[in-house]
């Protein structure tokens, strides 16, 4: 049990060693900058390209367009640098064959996947609520209006599809022999899922909604209740992918 | 034109932290690219031109896919 602290003070040492921290949390920094920019400016890019030959009145942007910026940017291309950055994270260790003096001195192989899958996560947490801080900071500066009631509440199930989706990188990434083959699991997992998102009776059962409704909860028109079926699905889905991940790798040959 | 300067002072406080963000970024890359002369393909100038150029997806493309194996320098 006391070696999880150090395998996992290796892997935060090699996150920050590799800059794949720093690279995550300046990526997230600027989409969560840019979301009430590009929302405020939206109307004014307009008019520039369109002039005076533009006959319908633009709606002002309210806070609604900075969320909706937030999530879009956040639940698209976010998640898909997350999952280029740590696509490797378990294949290129069994690639390279730095396991093997650790796994033959004793170190038992689900506290490779444990440790990995922790400092994901801490990743995750502390890059995220800097990027909704941000925004939320700017958003309050920049359009002080009452439409997003229940900001906390919309942000929430952004974490717990961090979570599921961490965990499906992880697994991924132990079933691969390099990372490109990994990043293909994600990719599959995501564009499966959103197949499913397709049929209506299953959408609230779905992960994906987790990043898809964000908006719907953070303006009142539906309720947390509703897709906390996703939320448990998403949970149960991450710890099941991480006992695999930790499955697979006891057959792996390191 | 006046109208532009005028925009670019009110979101003066978004402008800069995304400018020192990238520029950061940037910076990182770049002395990476000059320590370790070793790629997964391509030479030093093409990464050189990537990582100024391309403002943000540069850095990324570079340290995910161009940096070589650190073991080798």
């Amino acid at each position: 049990m006391r070696t999880l602290p150090t395998m996992l003070r290796k892997e935060l040492l090699e996150t920050w060693r590799t800059y794949r921290f720093l690279i995550l949390a300046v990526v997230f920094l600027i989409f969560a900058l840019m979301s009430p920019l590009i929302a405020k400016l939206t109307p004014d890019i307009m008019k520039m390209s369109f002039g005076k030959s533009l006959g319908i009145q633009l709606p002002k942007p309210t806070s609604v367009d900075s969320w909706t910026q937030f999530y879009k940017n956040i639940g698209q291309m976010g998640i898909f640098v997350v999952a280029i950055m740590f696509s490797g994270t378990m294949s290129q260790e069994l690639g390279k064959g730095t396991l093997v003096n650790l796994v033959t001195k004793g170190l038992p192989r689900w506290v490779v996947v444990c440790s990995k899958y922790i400092s994901l996560l801490l990743q995750w947490v502390v890059i995220l609520t800097a990027s909704f801080l941000v925004t939320w900071g700017y958003t309050a500066y920049y359009f002080p209006d009452h439409k997003t009631p229940h900001i906390f509440l919309g942000f929430l199930p952004l974490l717990v599809f961090g979570m599921f989706f961490l965990a499906v990188i992880l697994f991924g990434s132990t079933l691969a022999r390099n990372s490109y083959s990994g990043l293909l699991f994600t990719i599959l997992v995501m564009g499966v899922l959103y197949l499913v998102n397709l049929f209506k009776a299953a959408q609230n059962y779905n992960p994906v909604t987790l990043i898809g409704d964000n908006m719907a909860i953070t303006q009142g028109t539906k309720t947390l209740v509703k897709i906390a079926p996703g939320m448990a699905v998403a949970v149960a889905a991450a710890v099941l992918l991480v006992i695999g991940a930790v499955a697979v790798l006891n057959r792996q040959k390191l | 034109m006046n109208n532009n300067w005028q925009l670019l002072i009110k979101y003066l406080p978004i402008f800069i932290p995304i400018i020192i963000l990238e520029l950061a970024l940037m910076i990182t890359a770049l002395i990476h690219v000059l320590r370790h002369p070793h790629y997964r393909f391509g030479n030093k100038v093409l990464w050189i031109i990537i990582v100024v150029v391309f403002q943000i997806i540069g850095p990324i493309v570079y340290f995910a896919f161009g940096r070589g194996d650190d073991s080798r320098g």
